[in-house]
């Protein structure tokens, strides 16, 4: 399953209702740094509005890589990555925080600002933003009782467990109602209980209408709940399948 | 609305970092101070040697004692051939009485009485010549040195030439050190903002990924740049306010001249003082802020 022309196609199902243009387009997607090393090689994905992907891999295998290219932090040597049909290639630099609203991204180190309370945090994400101050006071009580952290508000992260700082960065990400969030190894640094009731909210996010990105190597969640599954291996798309089980390459 | 949101935003914001980084930002700002404080003592200095220089420049001429019993004719005719010569200005006839009236008055002017001990003196004659050019002065001081009529002639040439070759000296020396003094100051403010670049780089990347502008991120750095410029200009302007009484009695003992240091010359030093550290300070975070957030792609 190393060989890219063995790419299961997903099955363009739910989502099609949708809408039929992708929310996200990879076309032949290469990334090759200046030292040589090709990231992705490639890559052809595509992902609707609503969906929720699990990206699988081992590490090296260019998830990383493939997340950087959606939020933008880095762009293709060679091919196209669209975002709601726009050429990310071709969004100029002063433009690019604009797009960054629309794509939430949380990580397996939660990165809250350590001496900001959990409502500071999350309000932070707004100010830095331009938002207006009653905006900040009727959106962060709301996005706190949504990952439910309404009574840990004023807290700091370090007073926090866990699982209740990856729910406040997951708030934060949500600030901009994101069309996308995209969550690396989200319950890398959780016991598996706690990494659990992570995934059940991503579940609840994306049925709200959120379309979900999860990169991951936990096995049990990913067969569990046989979702859409992309693998990647060596820079490779090696699996592209609906309702499959986490599976080494 | 959105601009006084970012500016609100900005000033805070740069206000924490200054405070977060204090030893760093007051070495900044103390380096600034110093800069400014040379840079106040450079300006004052060059401005009493400039003004020095335009007294003595509306002053380059020359002056010439005419021999004594010279009828009012050859006088009349003196003046009109001398009037004639190039690079002359105007001439003007100083009598010994308008002389002494002169000397009077300069006396008068200093709070005294022209004392001659019971004797009646008399001045000389002379006439003033003044310049379109003071480098007219050797051709006029050699014209009139062959006429009869001339007994002496006097010049304030080689004067001029030395304090205008010491305000040279002075404005090179001054501005090298200002040079060197401000590449330190800007390196210092570089460093200062790089420091709370890298201490606040959690910070950046999250506003990054929330989707801050780049002005949200850059402009509180280089605020912070300019608050440390703007304090150590304060704090050179309320210094130079303070020793500005006492020293101008010496600058006027040194200058002899106290068109430099009126009022209207310590608001230009003080606008020129909170300018620069404004723009040093700016200057100096915005080299850091470009060279560290140059953001990915």
């Amino acid at each position: 399953m190393t060989d890219g022309r063995s790419v299961t196609k997903a099955r363009p199902a739910a989502a099609s209702l949708i809408g039929d243009e992708p929310l996200i387009r990879l076309v032949d997607v290469t990334v090759t740094y200046p030292n040589g090393k090709e990231a992705l090689i490639n890559v052809d994905l595509e992902i609707r509005r609503g969906d929720f992907i699990f990206l699988v891999g081992p590490s090296g295998a260019g998830k990383s890589t493939l997340i950087r290219l959606l939020i933008r932090e880095q762009v293709a040597t060679t091919g196209r990555v669209y975002l709601a049909g726009r050429d990310l290639a071709r969004v100029s630099r002063s433009q690019v925080h604009r797009l960054r609203r629309r794509i939430g991204v949380v990580f397996q180190d939660f990165r809250l600002l350590p001496n900001k309370t959990v409502r500071e945090n999350v309000a932070f994400a707004l100010e830095v933003t331009g938002a207006p101050l009653d905006e900040i006071r009727r959106r962060v009580p709301r996005l706190l009782a949504l990952v439910g952290l309404e009574d840990q508000a004023r807290q700091l992260p370090a007073q926090l467990s866990g699982g209740e700082q990856q729910r406040a960065a997951i708030a934060r990400a949500l600030v901009h109602d994101p069309a996308i969030l995209i969550a690396d190894e989200p319950t890398g640094n959780l016991d598996p209980v706690t990494g659990w009731e992570i995934v059940q909210l991503l579940l609840e996010i994306n049925a709200l209408g959120t379309t979900l990105v999860v990169a991951t190597h936990n096995q049990e969640i990913v067969t569990a709940l046989r979702r859409r599954v992309v693998a990647l291996e060596q820079g490779r798309m090696v699996r592209d399948e609906v309702g499959a089980a986490y599976r080494r390459g | 609305m959105g601009f006084l949101r970012f500016l609100g935003f900005t000033v805070v914001r740069a206000g924490q970092g200054f405070w977060r980084n204090k030893m760093m930002s007051l070495a900044a700002t103390a380096t600034v101070i110093l800069m400014l404080v040379l840079l106040s003592g450079l300006v004052i200095v060059l401005g009493g040697l400039n003004s020095g220089l335009a007294y003595i420049e509306s002053k380059v001429g020359v002056t010439a004692r005419l021999v004594d019993g010279l009828a009012p004719e050859a006088v009349d005719q003196l003046v009109a051939e001398v009037s004639a010569l190039p690079g002359v200005a105007s001439v003007e006839y100083v009598s010994p009485e308008e002389a002494m009236r002169r000397l009077e008055q300069a006396y008068a002017d200093r709070g005294q009485t022209l004392e001659t001990g019971g004797s009646d003196i008399s001045l000389y004659a002379s006439i003033e010549v003044a310049l379109t050019d003071p480098a007219a002065a050797t051709s006029v001081s050699a014209a009139l040195g062959e006429r009869p009529e001339i007994e002496r002639i006097t010049t304030i040439q080689e004067q001029y030439d030395k304090l205008l070759g010491v305000t040279n000296v002075v404005r090179l020396a001054g501005l090298s050190a200002m040079i060197l003094v401000g590449l330190t100051v800007v390196f210092m403010i570089v460093n200062t903002i790089r420091i709370a670049v890298f201490s606040r780089s959690r910070e950046i990347e999250i506003m990054r990924l929330v989707g801050a502008s780049d002005a949200f991120i850059r402009w509180p750095f280089i605020m912070e740049g300019m608050l440390c410029g703007l304090l150590g200009a304060v704090f050179t302007v309320l210094l130079v306010a303070l020793v500005w009484g006492p020293i101008q009695p010496l600058l006027i003992e040194i200058f002899q001249m106290p068109t430099a240091v009126g009022a209207q010359f310590f608001t230009f030093v003080a606008v020129l003082i909170l300018s620069v550290g404004l723009v040093v300070g700016m200057l100096g975070s915005w080299i850091s802020v470009r060279a560290h957030l140059a953001a990915g792609v």
